[in-house]
């Protein structure tokens, strides 16, 4: 939500010519969440039938294509209260990513997964530097904690710059995108990204909505 | 005495043969008996001691199976709690699953000398399944212990198991070898979901029996997919062996069972037993096979002490039965001599019988031929003195005189006539021709006769019977019963007295009372017999047969006749008839 308020804020400062670039907004229709509401701004992977979502459910919404590679600073999952926080993590390809560790206990982050296995070995609270991992392929890529098990955690690399995350309501706003012919496409789950073409004009607004 | 005894001398002799004889038959049908009980029990002990212990290897060996998979399952599920191995399965990165679970599974495959409570967890090899029930290929088959591709191939599952699953697979190192191993399929559980999501699958040398308690010779091996694999045989009595054993389970749903087999042209009891029971895995079975060696050598000691033991006991017998025959042909000895005796006695006395039947006979055809001979001199003294009585030419006391002259001619053709039948009686040749008789008719006229009589005195006679009484008799000898009754009711009555007859029928039999008063008869005569004469001096006369005659008729028609009472002024006579067919309705 912050991050939202963020780009609200950058937008309502930003100059015209930056103005004139497109945005798409809209909602994503999120499978229904039948767990109890939990607090604001936690919310945790889950493994249903082999599926990895977020619970309550979020969906990543990202602008598909090959763009060149914007440098970006490094991006923390933090481990806090032996979860990962956040739980899912879009990021673009080639970004850092820092863990680190806010508990009081030992972690092992690693991962099997084919976009990107590391074993990040036991590090503690104050470890120096902070272990850190640079995701080079685009997938999604499951975090796992080798000392606590039900530790999990989703980076979702992506070749594109331009994604978001929706609220839990499943709205979502990208703005500051290139004019063209696109597909846009909002990632659910581990099994589930959804996609529409868009048309993107300078200075319009577009309204996609996944059903 | 002596000369009846001697020609029983053989008899006796041939008693105690035949004696000798049935004491050795008794002796040796014992002996078959107790040879025959001896060996079902040698035998059923030999087998359910066999089938003990077979029981007893299986259920130690079943004892350290079920510790060594509770150790597996454990294993299982530390491994599937291992974020690892959960990252291997759920993230796509199989290759890295042998390498997760190598730290897990490491003390299963090493090869130092285990203790002797781990050793039972020493695996051959290990391999994991994927979802679809398939081996997952390790990247090092060195590490996991190496499979031929075809022993390999015996390890998938149609899916993945939800408990774990006994199997046996064949691995076949060289042409000529074979060896079993047990594998023990363990599935693994998400511990996320509860899904399985892997089984892991070890493979460990199959457990032996022992069978110290058996002795010596005791094989054992496991039948697998028709085949049986028990290298102490050799190649051809395996085969056989097997397809005995494909029989007996495809012949039965049983679990376990035994029967005899011949390895080698030696009986042999087979047991067999299931190992895996409701297994995902192909039905496997341990097979044990006991030399009945021991028992049949048994058996032949069992016979031979059998044997000398019944011998002794015939030789023992022999000699007992010399004296017991001595002893007990002593009385036979004597029976026979008094049998010997007896038959002369009976013989005198059939010859005694018969001389007295022809007596008899005699003495009945002498009393029919006086009967005639007298029958016709009184008929003619008869009719002389009734021509003397036609007669008017004589003075009264005369005809007084010639009157009971008369008189007594009647009597003495009375007494004639009833000898006459009596005789005939004797001799067996009245014959009764029966019709039905109407008694009450009978005795009604009786006493109407009785009643006319000259001399009789003032009785009064009471009646007490329903018309119409039929009795099933001969008329004539019917009514000589009732005549003789009536007659001697009247002519042994008291001046005063009464007479009273009474007769009912049952559907059977009709009864007639005949009741006088007067003088009573005493006990100790014998009235009914032939010839009687009162001891007590008495008015009334008889000639002394006419009871006599009067029973025997009654009896000739099936019935009697007896005194019923005679006291206090009352003599009761009863006669039985047989009532007439169907005449007499129940009175």
């Amino acid at each position: 939500m912050r991050r939202l308020a963020g780009f609200n804020t950058l937008v309502a400062l930003l100059p015209i010519s930056v103005l004139a670039q497109a945005t798409v907004e809209g909602r994503v229709e999120l499978p229904k969440s039948h767990s109890a509401p939990v607090q604001a701004k936690r919310y945790e992977i889950v493994t249903r039938g082999g599926v990895l979502s977020t619970q309550p459910p979020l969906a990543v919404v990202y602008l598909d294509g090959s763009f060149p590679r914007r440098s970006s600073s490094p991006v923390k999952v933090e481990q806090k209260d032996l979860t990962f926080i956040p739980a899912l993590l879009p990021i673009q390809v080639g970004t850092k990513v820092e863990f680190p560790n806010l508990d009081d206990t030992y972690h092992n982050i690693f991962s099997y997964s084919p976009a990107k296995r590391f074993d990040l070995g036991r590090y503690r609270p104050d470890e120096r530097p902070i272990p850190s991992e640079i995701f080079n392929r685009p997938g999604l890529v499951t975090l796992r904690c080798d000392i606590h098990e039900h530790m999990r955690g989703l980076i979702l690399v992506l070749n594109t710059p331009y994604f978001v995350m929706t609220d839990t309501a499943g709205r979502f706003r990208l703005s500051e995108l290139p004019a063209g012919r696109y597909t846009l496409k909002a990632w659910i789950n581990s099994r589930t990204t959804r996609e529409k073409p868009v048309d993107l004009k300078n200075g319009q607004t577009l309204h996609v909505d996944f059903p | 005495m002596t000369s009846a005894s001697r020609p029983n001398k053989p008899k006796v002799r041939s008693f105690r043969t035949k004696l000798l004889a049935a004491m050795m038959l008794v002796v040796s049908g014992l002996m078959a008996l107790a040879l025959y009980l001896a060996q079902r029990h040698v035998a059923a002990a030999a087998q359910s001691n066999l089938q003990q212990n077979f029981q007893a290897e299986l259920l130690s060996l079943d004892k350290v199976r079920e510790l060594r998979n509770a150790t597996l399952a454990e294993r299982c599920g530390t491994l599937a709690s291992r974020p690892r191995i959960h990252a291997a399965l759920e993230d796509d990165a199989l290759d890295l699953l042998y390498p997760s679970a190598n730290d897990e599974l490491r003390d299963l495959m090493e090869t130092a000398q285990p203790s002797q409570s781990e050793r039972f967890l020493r695996a051959k090899f290990y391999r994991f399944l994927d979802p679809a029930g398939e081996v997952l290929p390790p990247p090092n088959p060195k590490d996991v212990g190496e499979l031929s591709l075809k022993a390999e191939r015996q390890l998938t599952l149609k899916r993945l198991p939800e408990t774990q699953q006994i199997g046996y697979i064949v691995e076949t190192p060289d042409a000529t070898d074979e060896i079993v191993d047990e594998i023990v399929a363990a599935p693994i559980f998400s511990t996320d979901t509860g899904d399985v999501i892997s089984a892991l699958v070890v493979g460990f040398k199959p457990f032996e029996l022992i069978g110290k308690a058996a002795g010596a010779g005791m094989k054992s091996g496991i039948w697998l997919n028709g085949q049986l694999h028990m290298p102490s045989l050799s190649k051809s009595s395996q085969a056989a062996l097997g397809s005995e054993i494909a029989k007996a389970i495809t012949n039965s749903d049983r679990v376990q069972s035994n029967f005899r087999v011949n390895v080698d042209n030696a009986p042999q009891l087979l047991f067999y037993k299931r190992l895996n029971p409701t297994s995902l895995f192909p039905p496997a079975y341990e097979i044990c096979v006991y030399p009945l060696a021991d028992s049949m050598a048994q058996l032949h000691r069992l016979r031979w002490q059998i044997g000398s033991v019944g011998a002794l006991l015939l030789l023992g017998g022999f000699v007992a039965s010399q004296f017991v025959a001595a002893r007990l042909s002593l009385p036979v000895e004597k029976l026979a001599v008094d049998s010997e005796k007896d038959r002369a006695q009976r013989k005198r006395a059939e010859a005694a019988l018969a001389s007295t039947s022809e007596e008899l006979k005699r003495s009945a055809r002498y009393s029919a031929d006086a009967s005639h001979q007298l029958k016709s001199p009184v008929t003619v003294l008869r009719v002389g003195v009734e021509k003397l009585l036609a007669r008017e030419d004589f003075k009264p006391d005369v005809y007084e005189e010639l009157s009971a002259l008369l008189h007594q001619t009647h009597r003495l053709t009375g007494v004639i006539d009833d000898l006459l039948l009596l005789s005939r009686m004797d001799a067996g040749h009245l014959q009764i021709a029966s019709r039905s008789v109407n008694v009450s008719q009978l005795v009604d006229e009786w006493l109407d006769d009785l009643g006319a009589l000259p001399d009789s005195p003032d009785v009064k006679i009471e009646k007490e019977f329903p018309a119409g009484l039929f009795v099933a008799g001969e008329k004539r000898y019917t009514s000589l019963i009732v005549q003789n009754l009536l007659e001697n009711a009247r002519k042994y009555n008291r001046p005063g007295g009464r007479i009273r007859v009474r007769a009912h029928s049952n559907a059977r039999d009709v009864v007639l009372t005949v009741g006088n008063t007067g003088r009573t008869i005493p006990p100790d005569e014998n009235i009914f017999e032939r010839f009687h004469h009162s001891s007590t001096p008495s008015v009334a006369s008889g000639h002394g047969i006419g009871l006599n005659l009067a029973r025997q008729l009654a009896r000739l028609h099936g019935g009697n006749l007896r005194l019923v009472r005679s006291e206090n002024d009352w003599t009761e006579f009863e006669v039985l008839f047989l009532a007439a067919n169907g005449i007499n309705a129940v009175a």
